[in-house]
């Protein structure tokens, strides 16, 4: 199983159907990888690349880049260093939230506050 | 709804249709020349930074706590646009439409009258999207805006002080109106086919002290003069949902007490508009034939320009105010390829 090689393959591909910016080597070349390293992490041959390689191929491919960073295993080093500045307040809420559905989740989403105006 | 997601406000209406979500974000961008000419549109330089007001609750005036919302830092003198973006709906095979009311002080920013929680049809109040896609400035003639230049609040040159002769509010305010589920459905019925071409477009130090708020609050002033037309409502003024919607206050701060209020830095100053076009980077006309520009205010209009007042009050407020002859201008027709956005690249 190659998920996250797999999706970035599917959807780099989709792409190329209407732009041809998105060959391999285009695609690496904006991204700032090599192209042979591009094929082998989409063919799963090598592992998935840094956070950074990631969130540029997040942009490039416009994908949520939490989102194909989960698929590659990790978490960005933002999200860490909020739950690291308070571990147990977080850990408790992911806890909590866990098997709850989207909407549910979602109505813990911060609001803009509107005030008196 | 509005959610504060990477320096963009979120606007969305599940209450109305699920996919209903706008996008709004303030833009980094050159100050055109306050000269007499007509300038293209400037680029993009990116999305100023945007804070709730309550993550800096000990450090900005009890005034700005009251009214709730966000803040982005703007230097002196420095100008900004505003983008606007609806979620494409595939279905429906649209953009789904809002109205959108902008005031700079509670002066809105396209009649000139002061801001009311009520869409008007005549004169227009509001800007559609997805057929508006930036406000650059107040509306001052049909096809030209007099750019957003942030200037002290209480310094004389906001149109908020020219036109009310207080200095109370400054900053931004914001109203987005959805189109009636009903209306949207008859106007954009659900595409039945099962196979559908995949479209190539879619149609985006740290004080122990307080800060005292006649230092941070920053009022929009009107600048040089732009190409830009504001376009009429293709809809009715009855196709809006009157009874849901959502608004916010955005407060500007003065960049040069952001690091005081929220420790990061703000963004460095932009370059002049000299400098950028020297350098050859592309300025942009943007058209839309199908749509009807507004007229101007008359009372907008009637505003002193920041180089005006200035020369009046015996001040230079904008420093650098040379002109520039842009060469290098791009074409954007409306029905923009996505990505394909007013950005800079200096």
């Amino acid at each position: 199983m190659n998920g996250f090689g797999d999706y970035i393959r599917k959807q780099r591909e989709t792409k190329r159907e209407q732009d041809r910016k998105f060959s391999v080597r285009q695609l690496a070349a904006r991204v700032g990888v090599q192209p042979s390293y591009l094929s082998k992490v989409e063919r799963g041959l090598e592992p998935p690349p840094s956070e950074k390689v990631i969130i540029r191929l997040a942009e490039e491919l416009d994908e949520d880049p939490d989102v194909l960073l989960a698929m590659a295993g990790k978490v960005s080093t933002e999200l860490m260093h909020v739950i690291l500045s308070r571990p147990k307040l977080f850990a408790e809420l992911i806890r909590q939230l866990k098997d709850q559905p989207d909407h549910a989740v979602l109505r813990v989403v911060r609001e803009v506050r509107d005030g008196d105006w | 709804m509005i959610e504060l997601k990477r320096d963009q406000l979120v606007f969305s209406f599940p209450e109305i249709h699920p996919k209903a979500k706008l996008t709004i974000s303030f833009q980094r961008t050159l100050r055109i020349p306050d000269d007499g000419r007509h300038y293209s549109l400037p680029p993009g330089l990116g999305d100023f930074p945007l804070r709730h007001v309550d993550d800096y609750a000990s450090r900005v005036a009890s005034s700005w706590l009251k009214r709730g919302g966000v803040m982005f830092p703007m230097y002196q003198s420095e100008a900004m646009w505003i983008t606007v973006n609806s979620d494409y709906i595939d279905d429906h095979r649209t953009e789904y439409p809002f109205a959108i009311k902008v005031a700079a002080g509670k002066i809105d920013a396209i009649t000139g009258k002061k801001w009311s929680e009520k869409l008007k049809g005549k004169p227009q109040n509001y800007m559609v999207a997805p057929e508006q896609p930036w406000l650059d400035g107040f509306c001052v003639k049909k096809g030209t805006i007099r750019q957003f230049i942030a200037m002290p609040l209480g310094a004389g040159y906001s149109a908020e002080e020219q036109i009310t002769g207080e200095a109370e509010y400054g900053g931004l305010q914001l109203l987005v109106c959805p189109m009636k589920r009903k209306v949207f459905e008859q106007r954009f019925p659900k595409i039945k086919e099962q196979i559908r071409q995949i479209e190539s477009f879619a149609h985006y130090d740290d004080l122990s002290e307080a800060i005292p708020c006649c230092l941070s609050d920053m009022g929009l002033a009107p600048g040089g003069q732009m190409k830009q037309e504001i376009y009429e409502d293709p809809f009715k003024l009855s196709d809006w949902d009157q009874t849901t919607t959502s608004r916010c206050f955005v407060h500007i701060a003065n960049s040069m007490v952001w690091s005081s209020i929220t420790g990061g830095q703000p963004p460095t100053p932009p370059p002049t508009a000299k400098e950028y076009t020297r350098a050859g980077l592309p300025w942009f006309d943007y058209y839309n034939e199908t749509a009807r520009p507004l007229d101007g205010s008359a009372v907008l209009e009637n505003l002193k320009s920041v180089a005006e007042m200035g020369a009046e009050m015996g001040d230079v407020p904008l420093p650098e105010n040379e002109s520039a002859t842009p060469e290098n201008i791009v074409q954007i027709r409306h029905g923009l390829k996505k990505g394909q956005v007013r950005e800079g690249s200096f």
